[in-house]
């Protein structure tokens, strides 16, 4: 991790409508940073990380993403600035959302062709390249849909990676997947933080943000409830929401009595 | 069969022509029908209203009168129009308002996710709607386009009444100086199943290659 911001949210806010999504978010992340960012469903996870690469706007704050200031309300970049954004920052999605028309191959080839003008043949090696590098090189004339849900989420990744960028956003990338495959993808996100990948990352694999992330991030209730060094926060956070939220995901039967115990205890009265 | 054999070509002629008016209207109806979908879906307020004020007028209305509104109508002003133009024009004004509504349900049913990806990898709103979007809203869309073909080969036999050729003009009129309409009608009945039949046997051809990858 170096000293350069290459992401800066400040008082971030973002509203659908009247429902506030997220208030006051504030946020470094540095390059080579993995930071995780974890939290209860509806807590503005998923719609933090696409304001990073515009796929969302957002209604106050400033954010910064690679040195372009983005501004407020639904009024788009200039296309140079969107461009350079959206080429720089990947993403990969809960649900894939691979290309499902398109051949493993024809789906890590098309943006770098059709966005960064790559020759087909380059293309094509680089795509190799990267599949093999997931598993997947014997797979690159498939249909997306002939695949299991690990090889789906791997070829996302491997799409993401053909762009060359220098931060990737995973937004809940295994929560779609059957428990036996989550194990390959997260190989996958791994080896992208040992290689130096800026990741911003929401996940709900507590494990694995406490191993390989640098930094966790709590969310819930639409805000930022903790974030600091992932050991730090995940093994004794300080605040109460946050104890509580960890409580319920680390051990679920067993938190859901306690919290009984703490709702009769201090609800007595009622 | 002294029958058949007398109004066989003349029905040839009529259906070779309607095949050629329905082939001929598709074709500008979808170019029509995209470019207005694209209006309806992504244009200026205004643009959309407009469209929708199009599509609306077009279902509402009765199809006979949308024909006789372009042919006898347009007279009053001065404009004459012979059958053949007339009848094009209709059918492509006809087949337009229905298309505009089968791409634009096509486009809205590629799920929304395949646009967030297609954003995120950079790619730009022309060619997400190119390599993305259009053809997987095309294979979602072939049965509906294989039903608009049938139905506008079909509009076709309401040119006659505004004396246009076609089959069942010709079935018409031999109807009425043979005294023997079952035969002809049954003969231009014959025409027209054969015409939908194969293009109903390629729209099933080109949808099953269009759903390849599923």
């Amino acid at each position: 991790m170096s000293n350069e911001v290459v992401v800066s949210i400040r008082n971030l806010t973002k509203r659908f409508g009247k429902t506030v999504v997220f208030e006051d978010v504030s946020l470094d992340v540095h390059r080579s940073e993995v930071v995780a960012i974890v939290g209860p469903s509806g807590a503005g996870k998923s719609t933090l990380i696409r304001c990073v690469n515009r796929l969302h706007p957002f209604d106050e704050g400033s954010l910064q993403v690679l040195n372009h200031q983005l501004n407020k309300g639904s009024q788009f970049p200039s296309k140079q600035v969107l461009n350079d954004i959206r080429t720089r920052v990947g993403m990969v999605f809960q649900t894939f959302n691979l290309f499902p028309h398109l051949s493993v191959l024809e789906n890590v080839i098309l943006a770098p062709i059709e966005v960064k003008k790559v020759p087909r043949k380059q293309a094509i090696q680089q795509a190799m390249e990267l599949l093999d590098m997931v598993g997947l090189s014997e797979h690159a004339n498939k249909y997306p849909k002939r695949m299991s849900g690990g090889q789906q989420q791997r070829v996302a990744i491997a799409r993401a990676l053909a762009m060359e960028p220098e931060i990737m956003l995973f937004d809940e990338p295994t929560s779609m997947l059957d428990p036996e495959l989550v194990g390959e993808v997260l190989d996958a996100i791994q080896r992208l933080a040992k290689d130096g990948m800026t990741l911003m990352l929401v996940t709900h694999e507590m494990q694995f943000a406490k191993e390989v992330a640098d930094t966790v991030v709590i969310m819930a209730d639409h805000r930022i409830i903790e974030k600091g060094p992932s050991r730090e926060v995940l093994e004794n956070p300080r605040t109460g929401r946050a104890q509580a939220f960890l409580k319920r995901v680390l051990n679920p039967v067993h938190a859901t009595e306690l919290e009984r115990e703490v709702a009769v205890g201090h609800g007595g009265g009622r | 069969m002294h029958i058949v054999g007398l109004y066989i070509s003349p029905i040839a002629i009529g259906a070779l022509k309607d095949l050629i008016l329905t082939i001929l209207s598709t074709l500008l109806s979808f170019v029509l029908g995209i470019l207005f979908a694209a209006g309806r879906l992504y244009g200026h307020p205004v643009i959309k209203l407009v469209i929708g004020w199009y599509v609306e007028i077009i279902r509402g209305l009765p199809a006979i009168l949308q024909l006789f509104i372009i042919f006898f109508g347009l007279t009053q002003i001065g404009i004459n129009l012979s059958p053949l133009t007339a009848g094009l024009i209709w059918l492509v004004a006809y087949g337009t308002g229905y298309a505009v509504e089968i791409f634009r349900s096509g486009i809205m049913d590629v799920a929304q996710g395949q646009r967030e990806a297609a954003s995120a990898l950079g790619l730009g709103r022309w060619i997400t709607m190119r390599k993305v979007i259009v053809p997987q809203a095309f294979a979602l869309m072939l049965p509906a386009l294989t039903s608009f073909v049938v139905l506008q080969l079909k509009n076709t036999t309401l040119l006659y009444l505004i004396g246009y050729a076609d089959i069942m003009y010709q079935a018409r009129l031999g109807a009425d100086a043979t005294e023997a309409p079952g035969t002809l009608y049954l003969m231009a009945a014959a025409a027209y199943l054969i015409m939908s039949l194969v293009i109903g046997r390629i729209g099933y051809r080109l949808e099953k290659r269009a759903t390849a990858y599923r």
